[in-house]
């Protein structure tokens, strides 16, 4: 158990900066998720924290040594690989006993190890395989046990479930917060998935270009997005983007775009008002449009055309058109909509997201 | 069914020319007296020849020398190919002169390195040089008995090409293991020996294996190197060359097939064991 201190961590390449000023305050046995698209310097992170890459510049501390310098192994940590990187002579039993066996821990205290780490993850009756006779799923419980018997201060995850089917990924993912609550050791899991990031997280890193976009809980991230990059980035389907310029008429604050024309909630006007007459982004969530009734109130409905409709079963998303812009709404499945039908939809005004165009922060 | 076996046709003929019918051929005429000093043609003569093999002092004391030089040459061509892979396999400043040294021996002819070799343990010039290369010869010589100089020299010879090749093969074998297998290692074991006897020797297992049966077909089939740098003289016979001095110095063609022939079955052997070492039953039925 050990809280993960990241201090202006970078890393350069030759060529590429791939982690710019990191800094990061990982609390004890917390799950922290650091998430973004391919190249955005999370795993570099994480395999930086594991030693596995030289820190350019900065400083990472686990507990309360500065590791910069130690080698991987003496950093009491243990990581579960993206391809499991079992080894494939050796038997299940063998694999997870590897860590212990080459630090010369007593046999009784490996068996026992082994023992209690295969039974949490159901696994005993695998213990003599190898990996190669063992399913996809089979090789991922087999990886987390390896780090399970080596009771580490931290668990390094470098996207340990993109290479199972998303049936069983859902299964997993369900089973290693179900282990992180029963283990609680510190956890840091990469992934570029934001719904496996939004599950699993404690906090969510949000990572872009070697830059922390934003750190916060699930919801905060999802609710209170500091820029239009997590806005979009999270959430499934994303969050909708439209370009709409501030205008004031009688006294109240309008958003207009090519296609619609709805009024700046009260509540967010002050800040907005800086805006007047200036082009800004309106973000608005899937969930956050509907199909106006009478009950919604003016100024906040306007018409579209609707574009294709996806009934999930559950819910229906309707791509619409307004204008130049294509809308995704997330509506009732009971909502009967056909293709090119007119609709009108109303929108929530208390969850309008709205972002400066030009450094694209959250107004 | 007809489409098959006419489609096997051509790889089943190439096969059955090039290697079963010299091979049948040598086994026939090992059971002959074939030799051009026989005017009247060949003649079957049954087991003779390999009776008269077995029952040779030189047979069994070329067998000692040839499985002495095999476990010799491929003990230091893996050792040194192993370290010479795992230098290349780490980006370093030093990697273009290793690959130099590791690729020259390789891709020079042979025959011109063998010649060049003679020289340096034969200087052909006298020179302050060939004194110490003769008190080398004398030294080396009068502690481990006659001729040991020139297997040495063999042996020394075979080790500096052989190596190189042994280097690019497990070269390429460790390129083919996941990187993180190594990383796994790199964060678990506490040394590097524990890191090369419990996870790189494990995994380079499939190309150890191939790398010991090539080097174990070259030393028991070295015949041109041994003949070359020993200048065709048999003082300390491999099997390949007392076979070649029976046949074409002495025209005994039917005694130089049995002799060669007589490494087919430790071939055969070899070939077995090393396949069961790599690729072992209980893995396969996995």
């Amino acid at each position: 158990m050990a809280q993960v201190l990241l201090k202006d961590l970078n890393k350069k390449y030759d060529e590429v900066h791939a982690v710019k000023d990191v800094n990061l305050h990982i609390r004890d046995k917390e799950f922290i998720v650091l998430v973004g698209p391919s190249g955005c310097g999370k795993s570099t992170t994480l395999r930086m924290v594991a030693g596995l890459e030289e820190i350019t510049a900065g400083e990472i501390a686990i507990g309360d040594r500065v590791v910069n310098d130690l080698p991987p192994k003496d950093r009491d940590i243990a990581m579960v690989f993206q391809n499991y990187a079992l080894y494939p002579h050796m038997t299940v039993y063998d694999n997870m006993a590897f860590g212990l066996k080459m630090r010369k821990f007593p046999k009784p205290e490996i068996q026992k190890r082994v023992k209690d780490a295969a039974e949490i993850l159901g696994i005993q009756d695998l213990l003599k395989r190898k990996p190669r006779q063992l399913s996809g799923g089979q090789r991922q419980r087999v990886a987390v046990g390896r780090a399970i018997v080596r009771h580490p201060q931290v668990f390094l995850f470098d996207e340990p479930l993109s290479n199972l089917d998303a049936k069983l990924r859902v299964q997993m993912r369900v089973e290693l917060k179900r282990l992180h609550d029963r283990l609680e050791t510190t956890a840091i899991y990469v992934t570029h998935d934001q719904v496996e990031a939004m599950t699993l997280g404690d906090r969510v890193v949000v990572m872009k270009d070697g830059w922390i976009q934003q750190v916060g809980e699930p919801l905060e991230l999802y609710g209170k997005p500091t820029n239009r990059f997590v806005a979009g980035f999270i959430g499934s389907p994303a969050m909708n983007f439209a370009e709409v310029t501030i205008t004031e008429a009688n006294g109240a604050l309008t958003a207009e775009s090519s296609g619609f024309r709805v009024l700046v909630p009260p509540a967010r006007a002050g800040n907005l008002k800086a805006h007047k007459g200036q082009r800004v982004t309106l973000g608005i969530r899937p969930e956050d449009l509907h199909i106006a009734t009478g009950a919604d109130p003016a100024g906040y409905t306007f018409d579209t055309v609707v574009d294709v409709v996806e009934p999930l079963g559950s819910e229906i998303l309707l791509d619409v058109k307004s204008g130049s812009n294509s809308l995704v709404a997330r509506v009732e499945p009971t909502v009967r909509v056909k293709v090119h039908e007119g609709i009108r939809l109303g929108l929530n005004p208390d969850r309008l997201h709205f972002f400066d165009m030009t450094t694209e922060k959250a107004i | 069914m007809v489409t098959a076996y006419l489609l096997l046709a051509p790889a089943t003929i190439l096969l059955l020319g090039v290697l079963a019918y010299p091979v049948g051929w040598e086994a026939w005429i090992s059971l002959t007296d074939l030799s051009p000093l026989n005017v009247r043609g060949p003649r079957f003569v049954g087991l003779q020849n390999y009776r008269a093999m077995l029952a040779e002092p030189f047979f069994w004391r070329a067998v000692a020398v040839t499985a002495v030089y095999f476990a010799v040459t491929t003990a230091a061509k893996l050792a040194l190919g192993l370290a010479m892979a795992l230098l290349l396999l780490r980006p370093s400043r030093l990697r273009p002169l290793v690959f130099l040294a590791v690729f020259l021996p390789w891709a020079y002819p042979g025959g011109v390195s063998v010649v060049a070799w003679y020289w340096m343990l034969n200087p052909p010039l006298i020179t302050s040089y060939s004194v110490l290369a003769g008190s080398m010869k004398y030294a080396v010589d009068g502690l481990l008995g006659g001729g040991a100089w020139a297997f040495l020299s063999v042996a020394l010879f075979n080790v500096w090409r052989g190596g190189s090749f042994t280097a690019v093969f497990l070269l390429a074998g460790l390129n083919a293991i996941p990187t993180e297998l190594f990383e796994y290692a790199a964060l678990e074991t506490h040394t590097a020996w524990q890191q090369l006897r419990h996870v790189t020797l494990p995994l380079l297992r499939p190309f150890l294996a191939l790398a010991v049966f090539l080097s174990f077909t070259t030393a028991f089939a070295d015949l041109a190197n041994v003949w070359m740098l020993t200048g065709g003289r048999v003082i300390f016979p491999v099997i390949g060359t007392y076979a070649y001095w029976l046949g074409i110095r002495n025209g005994a063609i039917g005694e130089a097939a049995a002799w060669s022939l007589s490494l087919v079955p430790l071939l055969a052997a070899a070939l077995v064991g090393l396949f069961r070492w790599f690729d072992p039953r209980e893995e396969r039925t996995a």
